[in-house]
């Protein structure tokens, strides 16, 4: 599905990633963890195209797709969230979800005064369902702002969904989030992949890494120190250095 | 008081070819955050085309298309120029070069136009409106009447279709929209050509009211389309219409009461009132509130 060979990228004389090679096969979930500063989110950014590569090739479905511009990725069917949250606060719910309905065949597959004007009553429908998975349809007409956090969060994981991708980026979903709300995300995240979809997961709250991965890749100053199912990352000592120093063994 | 019921008439006429101007500059601001200060200037290139099929004694109507074209292309070769290029660099760059942009527009028309004054003609021969003590100019209302429709087609244009959602998604947060499949450069071409037709139709009835054009008529439009944008809250729709119709009856009021010489002290006279006492504009706070964030963060 998605194969990173030998992804570098430095910062002027910072390398922030370095000969990373990775492999997530399709129905899987990937875990990605590491340090502050290990270049987590630099693979994340690089796979959404924010900025050139140094060196090394991204391939999606067997596709390089190394040089394509970032809104075009989405067409292909990659699709984030953030970090720190970035909806747009003035839109409402739904118009947060409806303004993201930009794969190919939502955009092509319907008459072009229809979709100028509101929409067929598929992507309505697909909004619709998207609200429900998100919990929010009481809350549609509501502006984005007003939501809670918690909510705010599950509208931007809603909101990456809406154009149907096939890999799904999740940057630090859990971040700020209390126990109750990480079981819900992990429900989510399960159910998602039930449904088929690949998820690249970054995050540093381990009760919801371990939950839910299949596979777990470790990275610490840009390199890749390990990778494995959960159970064989979590006794892998040189992750234990990484994350506790020397003493810790 | 019949005078001064006058002058608001009038003033409010006057002010919706400013209200577009300023309406022009939110839409490119709001979006893009970027400051053009070629947008009059392109208006200006649109009219001297409209002056040249005239002078060829093309119809009315053929002026009035060549009018809007003129626009359309300047305004779409300013944005290639400046925003389109240096996109990724900072805002400061873009409005530099958005400067230099205007004096090279400014220089081609004064190349191909060197007498400087051209007559434009008059799109409406209708005698003036009386009711009761108070006049209404044909020119002014007919520009009235533009404007009124044309800021229902914005508003619908901005709030009811998917192009104005995406606008909008675009104006909140770039970066976001991008990773939606939002493609910012023709967003970004989109927004130039509808400001420039919203300013192309400005320059027809202001141009077309005084009946001549002039090669500093850029400086004017930029000048006054700035003042009507920041007097509202920049990027802020309603803000610039209203900017734009404060600053028309402000003008007029002064011409009455104190003197032709202080038409333009008006504009600088609110402009000093707002910056002191509503720093944010009519319409505008959070906006700038942000941009002044910003500003604190570099």
């Amino acid at each position: 599905m998605l194969a990173l060979e030998g992804l570098t990228k430095h910062f002027g004389g910072v390398q922030a990633l370095q000969d990373l090679n990775l492999k997530v096969s399709k129905g899987s979930i990937m875990g990605l963890i590491g340090p502050n500063g290990s270049g987590k989110s630099t693979t994340v950014n690089l796979i959404c195209g924010v900025f050139g590569i140094t060196r090394g090739r991204i391939l999606f479905d067997g596709e390089d797709i190394s040089r394509v511009p970032t809104h075009l990725r989405l067409s292909q069917g990659i699709a984030r969230t953030f970090q720190n949250i970035r909806l747009f606060g003035q839109l409402t719910v739904w118009q947060n979800l409806w303004v993201a309905q930009n794969a190919p065949e939502q955009k092509h597959g319907e008459p072009f005064l229809r979709r100028w004007f509101g929409g067929s009553r598929r992507a309505q429908a697909q909004v619709q369902g998207l609200l429900e998975f998100a919990g929010l349809a009481h809350k549609a007409q509501e502006q984005a702002s007003n939501l809670s956090f918690g909510e705010q969060r599950r509208l931007e994981l809603a909101r990456a969904l809406a154009s149907q991708p096939k890999l799904l980026l999740l940057d630090e979903p859990a971040a700020g989030m209390n126990m109750e709300e990480i079981n819900d995300l992990k429900q989510r995240v399960l159910a998602l992949r039930a449904e088929g979809k690949t998820i690249l997961l970054v995050e540093h709250v381990m009760e919801l890494v371990m939950g839910v991965t299949d596979q777990i890749a470790v990275l610490d100053f840009g390199r890749k120190i390990a990778q494995g199912s959960p159970a064989e990352v979590q006794q892998n000592p040189q992750v234990r250095e990484a994350y506790l120093g020397t003493q810790a063994r | 008081m019949v005078d001064f019921l006058q002058n608001i008439v009038d003033g409010v006429m006057v002010g919706s070819g400013y209200a577009l101007l300023g309406l022009g500059f939110t839409l490119i601001f709001g979006v893009m955050r970027r400051l053009n200060l070629s947008y009059g200037p392109s208006v200006m290139v649109g009219i001297f085309v409209g002056t040249w099929f005239h002078l060829r004694g093309a119809g009315l109507l053929a002026v009035i298309a060549a009018t809007l074209a003129g626009t359309v292309l300047a305004n779409v070769y300013v944005d290639r120029l400046c925003f389109w290029a240096v996109r990724q660099r900072s805002a400061i760059t873009a409005v530099v070069s958005s400067f230099v942009i205007w004096m090279q527009l400014e220089e081609a028309v004064i190349l191909v136009f060197p007498d400087r004054t051209y007559p434009f003609p008059r799109l409406t021969a209708l005698e003036p409106i009386e009711l009761g003590p108070i006049f209404f100019r044909a020119e002014y209302v007919t520009m009235f009447a533009c404007v009124a429709l044309l800021l229902a087609g914005v508003w619908l244009l901005v709030y009811r279709t998917r192009f104005g959602l995406a606008l909008r998604a675009v104006a909140q947060d770039p970066v976001a929209a991008r990773y939606m499949g939002i493609p910012l450069d023709w967003i970004g071409l989109g927004v130039a050509v509808m400001a420039a037709l919203i300013g192309g139709l400005a320059g027809l009835l202001i141009a077309g009211t005084d009946q001549l054009v002039i090669p500093k008529f850029g400086l004017w439009a930029t000048y006054k389309g700035l003042i009507a944008m920041m007097l509202g809250g920049m990027g802020s729709i309603p803000g610039a219409v209203c900017g734009g119709l404060l600053l028309g009856v402000a003008e007029i009021q002064f011409v009455w009461y104190l003197g032709a010489q202080f038409r333009d002290l008006a504009a600088y006279f609110l402009l000093f009132t707002f910056l002191v006492l509503r720093p944010g504009g009519l319409l505008g706070q959070a906006i700038v509130r942000r941009e002044l964030a910003a500003f604190r963060r570099i």
